[in-house]
C-alpha cells in the first residue's frame, strides 16, 4: 500500500467536509439539512480517525497539519455555542443570587465599607468646616450648590426623558469598570466603594449645611436606595473575583477565580437593572414636581423591595 | 508532538470522539488588529444609530426619547457588543472573523453566554492603563494560552481557525531520483523520525539553492549514502529525495502490505464511523 495511494483515497472525503465547513461556516447553517448534517458529522468522525492514525502511519507532516486544522474547522462547527440558556434566567435571579448574596461575605464586607465611611464622611463634612473640600474638588461642590440653588419645581423629566440614557451610561458604566478592576485581587472594587461612600457622604454631609439642602434631598432621595445598593453589589461581585484569587478554597488560583467569576456573572446583571431602575427614577420621578412625600414613599418602598429579595428571596432553606 | 508543544503555540485539545488535535494560539499581532476592526465598526455602528435614531424620533417630536436611545445604544455598543457577537456567533466578533481567530473554552468546547459576556466585560481592567492594554498583554505573555485577564477569569482562549490547502505527498519527476529509489536496498525502512525529517525537506527544497540543499542535505545524506554502499560521488540531494520517492510513494514490501491491509486506512471503510463510500462527483448533488 502507497501513501500516496492512502492519501488519494481519502483526499475525496476531506474535501467534502472541508466544503460542508465553507457552507456551514456562511450562516445558513439553519438552513442545513438532517441529510447533510448526518453526512457532516460522519465525515467528521473518520477525519477524526485519519487524524488519529496519520502519525502511526507516517503521513508528511504538512498532511498531518492540514488534518489538524480540518477536524479543528468541523469541531467548531459541531460544537457550536451555546449563546444565552434565557429559560434559566429567571431562577438565577430570583433564586440563586439572593441566596448566594444571603450569606456572602464580600457583599457585607462591601456594604459595610460602603455605608460606614459614608456616615463617617457625611458627619465630618456636616460637622466640620472645610472637611468636604478636602475630600471633593472645590468645582465640583460649586456645581452643585449651583445645580440645587432652584427649587425642583417640575421642569419635566430632564432632557425630555433623555436623562434616563445617560444615568444608565455613566451610572451602570462605573457600576461595571468597579467590578472589572475587582479583579487586581478585589483591590479596585475596594478602591471604587471607598472612593463612591467618601466622596457621596462628604456631598451629602455638605449639602445639609447649605441652604439648598432642601432641594438636593428633594432630589436624590427617591431613587438613592437602587443606585447606592447597584454600586455595592457591583463592588461586591468585584471583590467576589478578586478575593478568589487569595483565598482559594483549595483550587489552583486560576480554576479558583473561573469559579469566583461565573458565580459573579449573575450579580453583576442584578446591579445593572438596579442601575437600570434606579435611572429610570432619576429622571423621570427626581426632577418632578411631585410633593416630596411621594418621593419619600418611593424611596421607602425601593428599600422594601430590596429587603425582600435579599432577606426574604436568600433566606436559606433546606434544598 | 508533546515534545514540540513546549516551545511552539500549539494547544492539544481532546474531543469527545477521543481525538487528540492542535490549535494555534492567536497572539496579540491577529488579536490587536481584529479589536481594531471591531472598535470600527462600534464607531461607525454608534455614529449611524445615533444619527437614525434622533432623527426618527424627533420627527415624532419625542427628542428626549431619541437621545435616550442613543445613549443606550452606546451603552450596548461599549460593554455589550463583543460578547453577544461571540455568544450568537460562535466565539467571533466580524473583527475576529476577518483575522480568522476564534475564542473557545480552555477545554476547546464553544464558549456559553455567561463566559462572553464576562471576558468582554473585564476587557475594562485588561485596558489599564487608560487604552493601552498593558494589563492584558502582560497577561498574555505570562499565560502559555495568551490568555488576558477577562479570558483568565471566563476560562476561554482564542485561537487560529485558518484553512489550510491540502498537501500530499509530492510527486518527484527527476529520472534520477527514480534511479537513485532503484538503488536503495528494498529492505530499508525509514524510522518515523526519519520519514518526518524527510518530508519535510523535500517539500521545501524548491526554495534552496544548490550549495545550501548539499549542505542541509549533507546531515542525513551522508550516513544514509555510507548505509547504502552508493559511490561517493552520489547527489546526497537527490539521494534523500529518492528515499522520500522510496518511503512515500514506491510500494512497499510484501510482508508490510499485508500488515498495511489491516491497518490504518483499510479498516475505516468499513468501520461504523465511517460514511459510505461515495465517489467525489457524487458529492456534488448532495451541496445542492
Amino acid at each position: 500500500m502507497r501513501v500516496s495511494e492512502l492519501l488519494e483515497s481519502r483526499r475525496a472525503q476531506w474535501r467534502e467536509l472541508e466544503e460542508l465547513c465553507v457552507k456551514m461556516e456562511g450562516g445558513s447553517r439553519r438552513k442545513v439539512e438532517a441529510k447533510t448534517a448526518i453526512r457532516f458529522s460522519s465525515l467528521y468522525r473518520s477525519a477524526c480517525a485519519d487524524l488519529a492514525l496519520a502519525t502511526a502511519y507516517q503521513l508528511p507532516p504538512e498532511t498531518t497539519d492540514y488534518l489538524h486544522r480540518l477536524v479543528g474547522r468541523a469541531h467548531n462547527q459541531l460544537y457550536r455555542s451555546r449563546s444565552f440558556q434565557a429559560a434559566t434566567w429567571g431562577r438565577q435571579l430570583l433564586v440563586d443570587v439572593p441566596r448566594r448574596l444571603f450569606g456572602d461575605n464580600y457583599l457585607r464586607l462591601a456594604f459595610g465599607v460602603f455605608w460606614g465611611v459614608f456616615l463617617l464622611s457625611m458627619i465630618m463634612a456636616y460637622r466640620v468646616p472645610g472637611f468636604a473640600e478636602q475630600v471633593v474638588p472645590r468645582e465640583m461642590i460649586l456645581q452643585m450648590e449651583e445645580m440645587y440653588s432652584e427649587p425642583i419645581e417640575g421642569s419635566g423629566p430632564g432632557l425630555g426623558g433623555g436623562m434616563v440614557g445617560f444615568y444608565v451610561m455613566h451610572n451602570a458604566g462605573i457600576g461595571l469598570r468597579c467590578f472589572a478592576f475587582g479583579i487586581f485581587f478585589g483591590v479596585g472594587g475596594l478602591y471604587a466603594v471607598l472612593y463612591n461612600a467618601a466622596t457621596l457622604g462628604s456631598v451629602f454631609g455638605y449639602m445639609a449645611t447649605t441652604p439648598q439642602s432642601d432641594n438636593f434631598f428633594h432630589f436624590v432621595t427617591a431613587h438613592g436606595p437602587f443606585e447606592l445598593t447597584a454600586v455595592v453589589l457591583a463592588a461586591a461581585a468585584g471583590m467576589r473575583m478578586g478575593f478568589s484569587l487569595v483565598d482559594t478554597r483549595g483550587l489552583p488560583r486560576i480554576a479558583s477565580l473561573r469559579q469566583a467569576a461565573q458565580q459573579a456573572v449573575p450579580i453583576i446583571a442584578v446591579a445593572v437593572i438596579l442601575f437600570g431602575m434606579a435611572a429610570v427614577i432619576e429622571t423621570f420621578l427626581s426632577p418632578s414636581a411631585a410633593p416630596y412625600w411621594i418621593k419619600a414613599v418611593v424611596s421607602v418602598v425601593s428599600a422594601g423591595l430590596l429587603t425582600f429579595y435579599f432577606v426574604v428571596l436568600g433566606y436559606p432553606r433546606g434544598a | 508532538m508533546s515534545d514540540s508543544s513546549a516551545l511552539d503555540t500549539a494547544v492539544e485539545i481532546i474531543t469527545p470522539e477521543n481525538i487528540a488535535f492542535r490549535y494555534r494560539v492567536a497572539g496579540p499581532f491577529r488579536r490587536l488588529p481584529a479589536y481594531l476592526i471591531d472598535f470600527g465598526i462600534r464607531l461607525t455602528a454608534w455614529m449611524i444609530t445615533s444619527v437614525a435614531v434622533m432623527i426618527a424620533f424627533s420627527s415624532l417630536g419625542l427628542p428626549g426619547f431619541g437621545l435616550a436611545a442613543t445613549l443606550i445604544i452606546i451603552f450596548a455598543l461599549t460593554w455589550l457588543y463583543g460578547g453577544l457577537f461571540e455568544a450568537l456567533w460562535n466565539g467571533q466578533t466580524p473583527g475576529k472573523r476577518l483575522m480568522n481567530i476564534r475564542v473557545l473554552t480552555v477545554e476547546g468546547r464553544p464558549i456559553n453566554g455567561w463566559q462572553a459576556v464576562l471576558r468582554n466585560v473585564l476587557r475594562a481592567a485588561d485596558m489599564m492603563p487608560l487604552m493601552f492594554y498593558l494589563v492584558g498583554f502582560l497577561s498574555a505573555m505570562l499565560t502559555p494560552r495568551f490568555q488576558r485577564l477577562g479570558d483568565l477569569a471566563a476560562g476561554t482562549m482564542v485561537v487560529v481557525e485558518e484553512p489550510k490547502w491540502f498537501q500530499g505527498v509530492i510527486r518527484l519527476r527527476e529520472a534520477e531520483v527514480v534511479r537513485l529509489a532503484g538503488q536503495i536496498p528494498p529492505g530499508f525502512q525509514a524510522s518515523r523520525t526519519t520519514a518526518r525529517a524527510l518530508a519535510a525537506y523535500v517539500q521545501r527544497r524548491p526554495q534552496f539553492s544548490a550549495p545550501r540543499r548539499a549542505e542541509i542535505a549533507g546531515h542525513l545524506g551522508r550516513p544514509l549514502r555510507r548505509q547504502f554502499n552508493l559511490p561517493p560521488e552520489t547527489n546526497l540531494d537527490l539521494l534523500l529525495a529518492a528515499v522520500y520517492h522510496h518511503t512515500f510513494v514506491t510500494d512497499r514490501r510484501e510482508e508490510e502490505r499485508v500488515v498495511a491491509a489491516g491497518s490504518p486506512f483499510a479498516p475505516i471503510a468499513t468501520s461504523p464511523f465511517a460514511p459510505p463510500s461515495e465517489p467525489a462527483d457524487q458529492a456534488a448533488p448532495v451541496e445542492s
